[in-house]
């Protein structure tokens, strides 16, 4: 359904709550007065700082093209519709290896994609912060680990994380909420595989609930994660950030599609939106641009004055530039029993070997890998693009509960060639459409390349027999409006403030200046736990 | 004196009564765990087996019936095979774990077979057969003399501070998410020292009765507590027949209030002893 045909449920003096069908919880209205900040974008990045800015006590709206879903009631167990939690709107692809858009890179509902993330909540390496000093490769980020690790910390406990009771690598860090969830199939194969092959293993952190928390009840194993939780386990924006945001008196506007930055004299006054069929205005003291790696550089593109000709923050010219994806290849095959690898969130165990050790690689950076758990019709899809078709294919998906595999998140280095700019082609909303343009340089083909035999190897060991590999994926979505200590190198400076235009910032993936070879949402939040500290700081400083 | 009570009768009631709510609760516990896993070894009948039997024999005997001749050679039998049941159980769950993926590892251990579960099908055992000793007014079991009460509560402490271990492991598991979960791992230790400390002295200091009546008391609240930890799971009660396997297990927190009861069965027979 196109989000113009929908109507906002967010509306007079209450929003959903996420907790009980058909239930309402009472929301602070703002109208069309000025606020201390709008947020563009209620994901890991904008819902988690609406969060932390209410509760600091600022005026805040924040606003998201998608729909305020109620997951008890609005979430099916069937994949095609569930297709609504993803951004399918029109874009151009394009370079030697063009993205794959929608459901493994982004997400259109209050909440963002983490409504329908796979939870995997890993740090960084500290070494990943600064890439460029400490391992040759890259930029380094302005941000230190040691505050960062406070950082990751907070949002652990603010989600709950299940996680093990020790972690395997790098530095001490607490343990986690919850305990780990048990191992489902897959897990046990990888846990095996690593094993024998001499390598650690650990369950991996997962934003996902092992025991109740508040009305969220406990994980049932259910497997539908990719599509969205019915059951509230999933810690997301939705049921974590977002409720807390509206107590601390934050409004949340749904069905509002933010169309362009309004900008004077050097500093944005407000933002023009879409919301129930008509444009509208909001004015704020602060803009947060929180819409992911692709929609922030287009909003920001497409606030070109006559002042920012060039879009707004983008003085340094990398606005849109120096977009990273995951590689997220993966090696399938097939197992004697019953793996049924769609069952339970399906990375509930992780190597970070490859994160943690750097000899050995003929490339920079690094990688995990975890088992995936496609559903029945993301798995026809995939295992059709083979070549299987008639007979064949149904004979496979026959065998879809003796099928396992491994998959990698890898990390991909930042390149100006990859980027984000708008095209002539207008979409539902008159808006320009983006070009999306990727190329993978030889460093990734290389990580690629030693990361589809190390896995092959990993479930060779197993005994997973008719192994192939899948050579073209890739998932998450940074980079495309770095963070940095120098104007010229980068948009925005560690607190997320943009470099040229004071009361505009910027907090969401796209800030990433390295991906790391980890998923980015917990270092999302961790960001914007750290952005919401600094404004404050700064707003007491007199610095805002 | 045939068909006088024997001295230590009361005492014997009241172990035999504890004894018999440690093997309801096995029964139970045992009886949901095993149906989840399928009864996939067939051995795993037979703690359900042995504890409803126990139970038969222990109630029997805590409503003063007397246990003489052939009924009581009987149910010695069934308390023996009990602490033999359990103590293969204990192998059987320790297997369990170590054959996983990963081994002995936390994970392993809180979900694959629990690993001091079927202890307490030992103790129902050994319960169940020192109260039908004491009933029959013997003053040993075996080799272990009974009359002073002392091994008794040695063995009640020991068998409160496993239980209280067992607790411990499995609400570190639900990561205490509920403060009430401390209460367990608090309360019986404090119990099964002043019992230790009855056994080890043979003089039972004040806060040894209370301690235990507590622990009696929070068996039964921690099955409340559980019920409603069952609601909280997706669907609540109404989709019990799910939530009933995955939330935490009723039957489990009442193996307190046998053991404690047991434990106050030890005081009498100490008390009884010290007055001669």
């Amino acid at each position: 359904m196109s989000a113009e045909a929908q109507a906002p449920r967010a509306l007079n003096g209450q929003a959903p709550d996420v907790f009980t069908p058909g239930g309402w919880v009472p929301m602070r209205e703002y109208g069309e007065e000025e606020v201390d900040f709008l947020i563009v974008g209620t994901g890991a990045g904008g819902g988690t700082l609406a969060c932390k800015l209410a509760e600091a006590g600022f005026s805040v709206v924040a606003m998201d093209a998608g729909a305020y879903w109620r997951p008890l009631e609005d979430f099916a167990s069937d994949e095609h519709e569930q297709g609504k939690l993803y951004w399918n709107d029109d874009r151009i692809v394009d370079g030697d290896n063009p993205l794959k858009l929608g459901a493994n890179n982004s997400g259109k509902a209050v909440g963002g994609s983490t409504v329908h993330y796979m939870m995997v909540s890993l740090r960084f390496r500290p070494e990943w912060f600064k890439s460029r000093s400490k391992l040759g490769y890259g930029v380094d980020w302005p941000l230190d680990w040691r505050e960062m690790w406070t950082y990751y910390r907070e949002v652990e406990e603010a989600l709950s994380i299940s996680g093990p009771v020790t972690y395997p690598w790098g530095p001490k860090r607490p343990r986690y909420p919850y305990r780990a969830h048990p191992l489902n199939g897959p897990a046990r194969y990888l846990v095996e595989g690593a094993e024998k092959l001499g390598i650690q293993w650990t369950e991996t952190p997962i934003a996902t609930l092992s025991a109740p928390r508040g009305k969220a009840h406990p994980c049932v194993y259910r497997g539908f994660c990719m599509a969205g939780c019915s059951t509230n386990a999933k810690q997301s924006a939705l049921n974590t950030w977002l409720p807390r945001a509206l107590s601390a008196g934050a409004e949340i506007r749904d069905l509002a599609m933010a169309g362009r930055i309004e900008s004077r004299e050097g500093r944005v006054t407000g933002v023009h939106y879409r919301r129930e069929g008509e444009w509208r205005f909001q004015k704020a003291k602060n803009v947060v641009v929180a819409g992911y790696a692709v929609e922030t550089p287009r909003l920001l593109l497409n606030s070109a004055s006559p002042e920012c000709p060039d879009g707004l923050a983008n003085s340094s010219g990398l606005v849109g530039k120096n977009l990273m994806v995951h590689l997220n290849q993966s090696v399938f095959g097939r197992t004697q029993d019953d793996a049924r690898f769609y069952k339970a969130p399906p990375s509930l165990a992780v190597s970070e070997h490859w994160n943690y050790e750097d000899a050995g690689k003929d490339y920079h950076g690094g990688w995990c890998y975890m088992p995936p758990g496609p559903l029945a019709a993301s798995w026809a899809r995939l295992v059709a693009g083979k070549g299987l078709w008639g007979q064949d294919l149904l004979d496979e998906m026959h065998r879809y509960n003796n099928a396992v595999g491994l998959k990698m998140v890898g990390e991909v280095l930042p390149y100006e060639r990859n980027q984000v700019t708008l095209t002539d082609q207008a979409d539902e909303y008159g808006l320009p459409v983006p070009r999306i343009t990727f190329s993978y340089g030889e460093n990734e083909q290389a990580m690629i390349r030693h990361a589809l035999g190390f896995m092959d190897q990993a479930l060779d060991v197993v005994g997973i027999t008719d192994r192939w590999q899948n050579p073209d994926e890739t998932a998450h979505l940074l980079g495309t409006a770095r963070m940095g200590s120098d104007p010229a190198t980068s948009v925005v400076d560690a607190d997320c403030r943009s470099w040229d235009i004071p009361n505009l910032w910027i907090c969401d993936g796209s800030v990433f200046p390295t991906s790391g070879g980890v998923n980015p949402s917990l270092t999302i939040q961790a960001i914007a736990c750290r952005t919401g500290d600094r404004i404050a700081e700064l707003a007491r400083r007199g610095e805002l | 004196m045939p068909g006088l009570p024997q001295p230590s009768d009361k005492a014997a009631r009241l172990i035999a009564g504890g004894a018999s709510l440690v093997a309801s609760s096995v029964l139970a516990d045992a009886g949901i765990e095993h149906y989840r896993g399928s009864f996939e070894n067939r051995a795993m009948v037979l703690p359900l087996a042995g504890s409803a039997l126990s139970i038969l024999t222990d109630t029997r005997l805590a409503l003063g019936a007397r246990a003489s001749g052939g009924t009581g050679a009987l149910a010695m039998s069934v308390h023996a095979a009990n602490v033999a049941i359990g103590a293969a159980g204990l192998g059987f769950h320790v297997y369990n774990i170590l054959k996983q993926p990963g081994g002995f590892t936390f994970g392993n251990v809180f979900y694959h077979a629990p690993i001091a579960a079927p202890a307490a099908l030992m103790v129902a055992g050994t319960l169940g057969a020192t109260a039908l000793a004491l009933g029959k007014g013997a003053s040993r079991l075996g080799p272990v003399p009974l009359a002073s009460g002392r091994s008794l509560a040695g063995f009640a402490a020991f068998a409160l501070a496993g239980t209280s271990a067992e607790a411990a492991v499995f609400h570190f598991r639900g990561a205490y998410h509920n403060p009430f979960m401390w209460v367990p791992v608090v309360v019986p230790p404090i119990a099964a020292l002043a019992l230790g400390k009855a056994a080890v002295t043979g003089t039972v200091g004040r806060i040894t009765n209370p301690a235990l009546t507590a622990t009696a008391v929070l068996g039964f609240a921690g099955a409340a507590f559980h019920a409603y930890g069952v609601s909280r799971n997706m669907g609540g009660w109404r989709n019990w027949r799910q939530n009933l396997i995955v939330g935490p297990p009723i039957p489990a927190p009442p193996s307190f209030t046998g053991i404690a009861i047991a434990g106050l069965g030890a005081l009498l027979l100490m008390r009884r002893f010290a007055r001669g």
